[in-house]
């Protein structure tokens, strides 16, 4: 279970380089398409069977082939030339390193609880994660965001026919 | 991990396309933190939460791509430096 594990976790961190890295913007998408679908596996391990699919559906189905789209409009093949300025890429090499540490100090110091060997049901007998839960939680504690979020996604698809009218 | 690999291609990149697809990274690592801490916890709430962060960064990215198309059109420096000066 753990090397399953191990490997998606290699799967992710690669196809993560791969984005940053590559020279054509779309290999940088199929890279992270790559991502997402790993993610998705990480997702099934931490028991987010909805959040899996969704992520699947949404992300990986919906949001890159929007991106791929618009990359093949703009030039596909053109190469991106990195940048040049010293203080620029020091400055990046800070953030990052910064962030790596930041991450490696909250993991070593939170301790390696055994959490994930607990049961994964919630109070009440139903998995965590699935569509009951979620169906539950949404329409139960969380409907205001939900109602929130719906109202966010109708914003911004009237943002984007606005911006697309060519004037 | 995820998010510091994202933030340095955000830093690093030129192209906008692939500048957002840094964003992008940066927000499924964070919902891949939620998501951990919602197992750990036996809590849905950070999982209705990563779904939240799903349908946001969905739109976020409708927007941002009408704005680089729009961009495309109009002039052409498809430059994260040049493109610096919001006009238009």
């Amino acid at each position: 279970m753990s090397f399953f594990f191990a490997l998606v976790f290699l799967l992710s961190a690669t196809s993560a380089l791969g984005v940053v890295v590559s020279r054509r913007p779309l290999y940088a998408a199929l890279s992270l398409v790559v991502n997402m679908l790993s993610l998705a596996l990480l997702f099934l391990v931490l028991s987010a069977q909805f959040l899996a699919a969704a992520q699947v559906i949404v992300y990986a189905g919906a949001v890159m082939v929007l991106f791929v789209f618009v990359i093949a409009l703009l030039n596909p093949t053109r190469q991106d030339s990195p940048v040049r300025d010293p203080r620029q890429i020091a400055a990046a090499v800070l953030v990052g390193s910064g962030l790596v540490v930041a991450a490696g100090v909250a993991f070593v110091g939170e301790g390696r609880s055994a959490s994930f060997s607990l049961p994964d049901t919630l109070p009440g007998g139903v998995q965590l994660g699935s569509i009951q839960a979620m169906g539950s939680a949404l329409y139960g504690d969380f409907t205001f965001p939900f109602e929130a979020t719906a109202l966010v996604l109708v914003v911004a698809a009237v943002g984007a026919v606005y911006l697309s009218r060519g004037r | 991990m995820l998010f510091a690999t994202g933030a340095v291609g955000v830093l690093l990149r030129r192209n906008p396309l692939v500048v957002f697809m840094c964003i992008e990274l940066m927000l499924n690592a964070g919902n891949l933190a939620l998501l951990t801490f919602s197992r750990v916890h036996r809590n849905m709430e950070g999982q209705v939460f990563a779904l939240i962060v799903i349908a946001v960064a969905a739109s976020e990215v409708v927007v941002g791509l009408a704005l680089m198309v729009a961009v495309y059109k109009s002039g052409r420096p498809m430059d994260i430096d040049e493109m610096s000066e919001m006009r238009g």
